[in-house]
C-alpha cells in the first residue's frame, strides 16, 4: 500500500481509464560492499493511457530507478511492471526515453540524429524522413535540420532529443529530468511545448523531476517519493484544465497543491531519518 | 509559423576562433623569430670559434652537406629503406593496436585477463629488444619493422581502449532503450566517439615508428638513414650527420602533418567534443 490515490482520478486527460502501465509491488535492492541497499521499496501504481504523471522527490528517492525499470533498462528485484498487459523484461520501441543531457551525436546533423533510431530499427526510408522533418518542424527546428549539435543552444539540443524520440512514435515517453540542465526560462518554454505535443499525440508521459512546482504544473497526477529507503509516499491528483497556462501557477489552488506535496515530502523524510 | 517564433529567441552559437586574427599573427611571428634566433646562433657559434666546426658545423655547412647528400646515388636507396620500415611498422603497429584495443574494450573478460600483461609489457623499455630482434630477424628490414611495430602499437592500443570506454553512460542507455545491437552501438556511437582519442594515439604511433626504425638501424644494419648517421659519425662528418637528421625530421613532420590533415577531415566535429 505504498502508493495510494487519495481521491478518485478525474480522468481529465486520460482516455477513460485504459491502463497502459501497471506497476505491481515493483522494488529494487542493490547489493553493495556494505550489504543490500533498498533503492526502491515496493511500488504499486497504474498509469492510464494518455496520462501525464510527474514523479517528484529529492535525490535518492528512487525515482530514476523506477523509470529505468519501467524502461526495461534495469531488472526489478521484486514485483513487476507491465506495458499494455505484458511484463516489461527488456526495452521496448514503444517506449521512448529522454535523459537530462540531449545525448546527440556531434558528428551527425540534426536530421541525422533524429533518424538514428530509424537506422537502428531498419526503417529509415522516405516516409520516416518526412516524419522526422514534420516532427522537427513541430518542435520549432524546421530551419535547423542540417545544423550540427554544436551550433545549437542547450534548449535546442533538447528539442532535437525530443524530436528523435517522437519520430519513432512511442506510446510512452519516459523523461528523467530532461530539462534539468536548462535555464529557468528555457525550461518553462520547453515544458509548455512538451505538454502541447504529447497531449496532441496522446502520448503517456512519466516525468521525473525534483522541481515541485514543475511537477504540479505539468501533471495529471503527481507521485511523491521520499528517500532512505526510496518509496512512494503519496499520489496527488491535479485537476487543472488543459491546456495548462502559466497563469494557473498564480492561483491559490496551485499554492495549496504545492504545500500538499511539500507536506508529504516532509513527512516521508521525518519518518525515515 | 507561430511555433517557430518561440524558438527564434534562442541564439545560434557561432563557431568562431576565440583569439583575434591579429594576435594569432603576432604569435606566429614570435615562433618564427625564435626559430631564426636559434639558426643565427647555430651559424655564428662555429664561425666565431666558440665551438669547433667538427663538433658543431655551421648551419650553412649543414645545408651544403644536405644538398650534396641529396645528389648522391646511394642516398635514395637508404632513404627508401628507412621510409619503408617506418611506413610498414607504423601501419602494422596501428592495426595491431587498434585490434587489441577494440578486443579488450568490447570483451571485458579479455580485458581482465590481458590488461595487466599489456601494462607490464609497456613497463619494459622496449629499446632493449633491438639487439634481440637483430639476432632473431637478421640485419635486413624485418628486424627494424618489428622494432617499429613493438614500440608504436601501444599508444594506439591504450587510446583505443580509453576512447571506447569513455562513451557517456547516457549514450549507452539511449542505444539500449532503442534495442540497438552491440554492433550497431559500436559503429554508430562508440567508434566515432572514440575516434579523436584514437587519432591522438595514431599520431604518437608515427613518432614511435620513426624511433623504432632508426634505433633498429643503429644497432645493426647495412643500409638506411640510421645506418648513415652511424657511418658519418664514425667518419667524423658531423655536417652529414646533421643533414641526415634534417631528412629524418622532415619524414617525421611530413607524416605528422599528413595525419593532422586526415584528422581534421575525419573528425570535423572535434571542437564540440572537447568543449563538452
Amino acid at each position: 500500500m505504498a502508493a495510494q490515490t487519495q481521491k478518485p482520478a478525474p480522468l481529465e486527460r486520460a482516455a477513460q481509464g485504459v491502463p497502459i502501465i501497471e506497476i505491481e509491488g515493483l522494488g529494487k535492492t542493490f547489493a553493495i560492499d556494505t550489504g543490500p541497499v533498498v533503492a526502491l521499496e515496493s511500488v504499486d501504481l497504474t498509469i492510464r493511457k494518455g496520462e501525464f504523471v510527474s514523479f517528484v522527490g529529492p535525490s535518492g528517492c528512487g525515482k530514476s530507478t523506477l523509470l529505468n525499470m519501467v524502461a526495461g533498462l534495469l531488472p526489478a528485484s521484486g514485483g513487476q511492471a507491465m506495458l499494455n498487459g505484458d511484463v516489461i523484461e527488456e526495452p521496448s520501441r514503444k517506449v521512448g526515453f529522454m535523459f537530462q543531457t540531449a545525448v546527440l551525436l556531434p558528428w551527425r546533423t540534426v536530421e541525422q540524429n533524429v533518424l538514428m533510431p530509424a537506422e537502428v530499427f531498419g526503417t529509415k526510408n522516405e516516409a520516416t524522413r518526412q516524419k522526422a522533418r514534420k516532427v522537427l518542424e513541430a518542435v520549432g527546428l524546421g530551419d535547423f535540420t542540417d545544423a550540427y549539435p554544436r551550433q545549437l543552444s542547450g534548449g535546442m539540443q533538447q528539442r532535437v532529443s525530443l524530436a528523435r524520440t517522437l519520430t519513432y512514435e512511442p506510446d510512452v515517453l519516459l523523461m528523467d529530468e530532461p530539462f534539468g540542465a536548462l535555464d529557468e526560462f528555457t525550461r518553462e518554454a520547453m515544458n509548455l511545448e512538451l505538454m502541447r505535443i504529447t497531449q496532441a499525440a496522446g502520448i503517456t508521459v512519466l516525468f521525473v523531476t525534483h522541481n515541485i512546482s514543475e511537477a504540479v504544473f505539468m501533471a495529471d497526477r503527481v507521485v511523491i517519493m521520499t528517500p532512505r529507503p526510496g518509496k512512494v509516499s503519496g499520489v496527488i491528483d491535479i485537476d487543472f484544465p488543459r491546456p495548462r497556462v502559466i497563469e494557473q501557477m498564480q492561483s491559490q489552488k496551485f499554492t495549496d497543491l504545492i504545500f500538499q506535496v511539500r507536506g508529504i515530502l516532509g513527512h516521508g523524510q521525518d519518518n525515515s531519518s | 509559423m507561430a511555433k517557430i517564433t518561440a524558438v527564434e529567441a534562442e541564439p545560434v552559437k557561432t563557431v568562431s576562433p576565440y583569439t583575434n586574427p591579429n594576435q594569432e599573427l603576432r604569435y606566429k611571428l614570435y615562433t618564427i623569430g625564435i626559430l631564426l634566433a636559434i639558426v643565427a646562433a647555430w651559424e655564428m657559434a662555429p664561425r666565431l670559434g666558440l665551438v669547433s666546426p667538427i663538433i658543431l658545423p655551421s648551419f650553412s655547412a649543414v645545408i651544403g652537406a644536405l644538398i650534396t647528400l641529396l645528389q648522391q646515388d646511394f642516398f635514395l636507396r637508404h632513404f627508401t629503406v628507412t621510409l619503408t620500415e617506418i611506413v610498414i611498422g607504423f601501419i602494422l603497429g596501428t592495426a595491431i593496436g587498434l585490434s587489441i584495443g577494440i578486443a579488450l574494450a568490447v570483451w571485458p573478460t579479455a580485458k581482465r585477463i590481458a590488461y595487466p600483461l599489456v601494462v607490464g609489457f609497456q613497463a619494459i623499455p622496449k629499446i632493449v629488444f633491438a639487439p634481440l630482434f637483430i639476432a632473431w630477424f637478421g640485419f635486413g628490414m624485418s628486424s627494424k619493422v618489428v622494432m617499429a611495430v613493438v614500440i608504436s602499437f601501444f599508444p594506439v592500443l591504450i587510446n583505443t581502449l580509453v576512447g571506447l570506454e569513455s562513451v557517456p553512460e547516457d549514450a549507452r542507455r539511449l542505444m539500449r532503450s532503442i534495442k540497438a545491437t552491440p554492433l550497431q552501438t559500436f559503429r554508430k556511437v562508440s567508434l566515432p566517439h572514440a575516434l579523436p582519442v584514437i587519432f591522438a594515439g595514431i599520431k604518437a604511433a608515427l613518432t614511435f615508428a620513426v624511433i623504432g626504425a632508426i634505433v633498429g638501424e643503429f644497432v645493426g644494419a647495412s643500409e638506411g638513414l640510421g645506418y648513415l648517421v652511424e657511418l658519418y659519425k664514425n667518419q667524423l662528418r658531423i655536417d652529414r650527420v646533421f643533414a641526415v637528421i634534417v631528412i629524418l625530421a622532415t619524414i617525421g613532420a611530413g607524416g605528422y602533418f599528413l595525419l593532422e590533415w586526415l584528422d581534421r577531415k575525419l573528425i570535423f566535429w572535434r571542437d564540440d567534443s572537447e568543449s563538452k
